[in-house]
């Protein structure tokens, strides 16, 4: 009994000891020490230290890694929320923003987000905040060394919660926000940090390099802090959600008209599957002329995305490619449709309005193109885009001649119906219906979707147009799976022989994974990349799929 | 040093009247167009920019009777923005009058005068007040909205209503259908759609909700139309759906599936039909001024399918023959003591010339019936060939607007109080984005060139992505405040009215 109580009123003296370091530690209590004094002591310790330890700037580095962190490895995704919003220094166009609860939040936060049309340049206003804020921060608590850490805090918050998001971050989402709110947390701590340093009056500055009580031990704290930060940012979206970089990096190459690009990055990726990297994909392959060539090069089987819609439930996510497919796929007044809708729900965007400006332009709506480029004048950093287009406002001739509108121009329909007639989308629907084009490039499309929606009759009503030809690659192994049923086909292409041997082989060795496709697709993916009979019988298997939820449309009407 | 000379730059002011210039043989290119129009003595200044990529400074001087206005700025946007007293003051001194208008424009160092334009001050006032709903010339979907009230005397905009600013699964809801008894705006109405739907009326300054679907409606009250002095509204009642061409000039195209006319008594909570038919759509109900008959558009299509089939195969051969339903102007006689109308009697067979009519407004002297004309279906506001009609109801002639029609859509349309003014939805700027547009209608019943409703800033409309949408002129502005709206549309589930049986 003795020994437990004296045992615990030693434990009880510790803890107090402790926790009484721990106050004076966290709290940097100014000593009434004159100052000389201070530097006097400094001056001895100084002496006394045969070495000075080694102490990196810690904001600094903070700046730096926030910076490289949002230019090179987020900058994509930013970009793209960039082309999501819309911001002009008008506020009488901006009303529908500044009308709204923290307009103002909204409205400076869209005026930074033009930034990252660069990302380094956003990148750098993004390493201004987080800097600013963990300054502000740490003058406002007043941590000592080893506590300062702690001031990272809120980048970090910041940082995970970006990348958390996904491609939340602009999908029907307020796009003022992922700015507005940190220049907002920044400006409040900016001003409590200004109060605090009006009653204190310590050189706050230091605190942005390195203070003079910054121990070794706090200063790496601190850098590790850092590296947590950003490491555990990267290795969530690696982890997690990997696919958020690089959707939005071939959305951005196919802003770019980086065709190639686009292939390279989703062959890059080719075990990642889902809808958006899939369309942007095809569109760079419609445009590289390789789309009954190349399609199968990626996984198709489409994992979920993590994207919820504006009232907060999953959401399949169609909209951040819909209107892309539709204007690279020929459909321009369909795209134009989709646009204006999404314009409704989420608000004009510059990606939004730059399609429909496009639009306008194929179909010789001048006026209204001059209207939508009228506006794009306005927004910072699209001088290169006005340019390009308003020389095409009342000249079809150069609007012809423009090389992605004129690749556009052949896929066009030749005959008017309307978009409920057929399957939706209708890019892909339209194709299964394709009975006239313009063009061989408008066959190889409806070939193509044939193909890939596996509806095999549509595909062999299609094939006399190239009949004594050599198809594209898909399409010859399509009309070698048919073969079978239709010997004559074999007598009808040329170059099939050479890929018969193939076929045979295919067959015979996926026989023990027949028995479960959905099981053994991933596992033949690797093998099999690129060859239409994998994903005949492996791929986008749907039906062993749960059903997507359809897109809400309960806000529609005639208007 | 650097705010001073900004300051300096933004204070340069207008630019005087030179005294020195070239003279060029053409008109100005402005926008809006406002050369050689007539325009009421009432009216905001006609604020405009010069197009001309040379112009570096810009100066316009109206002379008439009394003193001259000067208007104008420096640089390259070539704005004429008018002080709005001075402007008052001119077009009062110069009511019946002409006004001219010297355009001149600064190119570098020297100056050029375009030919001067007319402005003509018509003696009669138009209305003072325009209603009209913002949206985006969307298709399907619909979010912001909301029904405005503009003062015509200058540029102020009142809020009718607004719908939710931000996506509210649970609130979202859509307004449309506003319209005014007798151009007064004490008593008027409009419809709410989906969350907290009804029918929204408004009698001095009050407001209530009432549902008036019935399981013997096709759908709940569409377009409407307030008899002149009876507490009664005339409604048509639409199944109406819309798809969207791939590869037309036309964009879309709303299609009625079925459509009926209903007659609601507001006093007594009453709602029965006009006309229920099943070969016949009718719809775009409009009382006379002394309310002793009823215009609306019918089509026939009970010569083209079977009409025992089902509803969905009636629906399909709508669709499929979208192009060729046409619209008849018809119209019923109306019994005010007995509320009994008489048989449909046929006013224009529009069908016969290849032609399809909607939305008849008959003048305030009950002589002219203005409507719009086009190719084919009933929702003109997205048809490229619809144009503003007259007829003549004392001879029973019918001709074009040609002063105020356009190449482009020409529709929606509302006389002013006195008759001598109407106004119109017209996408003849851009093809897409439909504006206000003013015309004279004088007492031979002919119109004057349109002109585009005036804005501070000239640019306005070319900035603004929303259309304006069924613009109703009224004599006095809306009372009843947008919070009260608001309450009642949120807070009553509004009362059914009863169905009587005819």
């Amino acid at each position: 009994m003795t020994f437990f109580s004296t045992h615990f009123l030693s434990v009880k003296r510790n803890l107090c000891k402790f926790v009484h370091q721990l106050y004076i530690k966290m709290s940097k209590k100014k000593t009434n020490t004159p100052l000389k004094a201070n530097a006097r002591t400094t001056k001895q310790v100084e002496s006394k230290t045969p070495r000075k330890p080694f102490l990196i700037p810690v904001l600094p580095a903070l700046f730096v890694a926030v910076w490289a962190w949002a230019t090179f490895y987020y900058g994509d995704v930013f970009r793209i929320t960039r082309e999501n919003s819309f911001w002009v220094s008008d506020t009488r166009e901006m009303n529908f923003i500044l009308n709204q609860d923290y307009g103002i939040i909204r409205y400076v936060g869209r005026m930074l987000l033009m930034l990252f049309r660069y990302p380094w340049l956003g990148g750098l206003c993004l390493a201004f905040m987080a800097t600013l804020c963990t300054w502000f921060t740490s003058i406002i608590f007043g941590f000592k060394s080893q506590w300062r850490w702690i001031s990272l805090l809120p980048v970090g918050i910041y940082l995970l919660s970006i990348c958390y998001a996904g491609l939340n971050i602009y999908f029907e989402r307020e796009t003022g926000m992922v700015l507005g709110i940190p220049v907002t947390i920044v400006a409040i701590l900016g001003i409590l940090a200004l109060l605090r340093w009006l009653f204190s009056r310590t050189n706050v500055l230091k605190l942005l390099f390195i203070p003079d009580d910054e121990s070794p031990l706090g200063n790496r704290l601190q850098l590790l802090g850092i590296i947590v930060i950003v490491g555990l940012s990267i290795g969530y979206v690696q982890w997690k959600q990997p696919y958020v970089r690089v959707i939005n990096k071939m959305i951005r190459q196919t802003i770019e008209q980086d065709w190639y690009g686009v292939e390279e990055t989703a062959r890059a990726h080719a075990d990642m599957s889902n809808r958006p990297m899939a369309a942007f994909y095809a569109i760079a392959l419609v445009h590289t002329n390789q789309i009954a060539d190349r399609l199968y090069d990626i996984r198709l089987d489409y994992d979920t995305l993590n994207v919820t819609g504006w009232d907060k439930t999953y959401n399949n996510g169609n909209s951040i490619y819909i209107s892309d497919c539709s204007y690279h796929g020929g459909f321009v007044q369909t795209a134009y449709h989709n646009c204006m809708e999404r314009a409704v729900m989420s608000g004009f965007t510059i990606h939004g309005m730059e399609i429909m400006t496009k639009c306008a332009l194929m179909r010789s709506e001048w006026e209204l193109a001059n209207k939508y480029l009228r506006i794009l004048r306005d927004v910072p950093f699209e001088g290169q885009f006005y340019k390009k287009y308003k020389k095409m406002v009342y000249n079809a001739e150069l609007v012809n001649s423009d090389p992605e509108m004129a690749h556009i121009r052949l896929l066009e329909p030749i005959h008017d119906s309307f978009e409920s007639v057929y399957q939706q989308p209708v890019f892909l629907g339209y194709n299964l219906r394709l009975y006239e084009g313009r063009s061989v490039n408008a066959l190889y499309n409806s070939l193509a979707v044939c193909l890939y929606t596996k509806v095999m009759p549509d595909f062999m009503s299609r094939l006399e147009p190239i009949a004594g030809q050599t198809p594209p690659e898909n399409v010859m192994d399509g009309i070698l799976l048919m073969s079978n049923k239709n010997p004559n086909l074999l007598k009808a292409f040329n170059g099939l022989d050479f890929r018969m041997n193939r076929l045979s082989n295919y067959m015979n060795e996926i026989k023990p994974y027949m028995a479960d496709r959905p099981g053994n697709a991933r596992k033949l993916f690797n093998k099999y990349k690129g060859y239409y009979p994998y994903y005949y019988f492996f791929g986008n298997l749907r039906a062993t799929k749960k059903r997507e939820p359809e897109t809400s449309t309960s806000s529609s009407g005639v208007n | 040093m650097l705010m001073g000379i900004i300051l300096l730059a933004s204070c340069k002011g207008t630019p005087e009247v030179p005294t020195q210039f070239e003279t060029l043989d053409v008109k100005a290119t402005i926008f809006p167009d406002y050369t050689d129009i007539v325009i009421p003595a009432n009216i905001a200044p006609l604020n405009f920019m010069v197009k001309d990529t040379l112009c570096t400074a810009v100066v316009a001087q109206f002379q008439g009777k009394g003193d001259n206005v000067v208007a104008g700025s420096y640089g390259t946007e070539g704005k004429v923005v008018i002080d709005s007293i001075a402007w008052r003051k001119l077009l009062n001194d110069n009511r019946g009058c002409e006004i001219v208008a010297n355009v001149y424009v600064q190119h570098g160092d020297s100056w050029v005068k375009y030919n001067s334009h007319k402005l003509t001050v018509a003696q009669e006032d138009i209305d003072p007040y325009l209603s009209y709903r913002l949206i985006e010339p969307g298709f399907e979907l619909y979010r912001q909205l909301g029904l405005y009230q503009r003062n015509l005397t200058n540029f102020n905009v009142h809020t009718i209503y607004e719908n939710n600013r931000t996506y509210d699964e649970k609130n979202n809801h859509c307004i449309n259908c506003h319209n005014y008894q007798n151009y007064s705006s004490k008593n008027f109405l409009f419809h709410v759609r989906a969350n907290h739907g009804g029918t929204m009326i408004i009698e001095n300054g009050k407001a209530k909700k009432v549902q008036l679907k019935d399981s013997t409606i096709i759908t709940s009250g569409v377009y409407p139309s307030w008899h002149p002095r009876l507490n009664m509204i005339a409604f048509s009642t639409n199944k109406t759906g819309q798809t969207f061409h791939l590869y037309h000039k036309e964009m879309i195209e709303v299609i009625d599936e079925a459509s009926d006319l209903l007659l609601y008594d507001v006093d007594k909570n009453e709602i029965r039909h006009i006309l229920r038919t099943r070969g016949q759509l009718e719809t775009f109900p409009c009382w006379t001024p002394d309310g002793k008959q009823l215009y609306y558009c019918s089509a026939d299509i009970s010569n083209g399918v079977d009409l025992n089939q089902t509803d969905s195969v009636l629906t399909a051969y709508i669709i499929t023959h979208y192009d060729s339903i046409r619209y008849n102007l018809m119209k019923l006689d109306f019994d005010e003591k007995t509320l009994q109308f008489s048989e449909p009697q046929t006013v224009i067979d529009c069908a016969a010339m290849g032609k399809s009519v909607t939305v008849p407004r008959v003048s305030p002297d009950g002589k002219y019936l203005l409507y719009t004309l086009g190719d084919y279906g009933q929702f003109h506001i997205w048809h490229k060939s619809s144009d503003l009609w007259i007829k003549n109801l004392e001879t029973g002639d019918e001709y074009p607007l040609t002063e105020s029609n356009s190449p482009d859509i020409d529709s929606f349309h509302s006389w002013s109080s006195n008759g001598r003014w109407f106004v119109f939805s017209s996408r003849r700027d851009d093809g897409n984005y439909s504006r206000p547009y003013i015309a004279y209608f004088d007492k031979e019943g002919h119109s004057r060139k349109a002109f585009m409703l005036p804005q501070e800033d000239p640019e306005h409309s070319i900035l603004l992505l929303k259309s304006y949408n069924v613009p109703e002129l009224t004599k006095d502005a809306v009372e009843i405040s947008s919070t009260d709206l608001r309450n009642c549309i949120y807070n009553t589930d509004g009362e059914k009215a009863k169905y009587v049986k005819n």
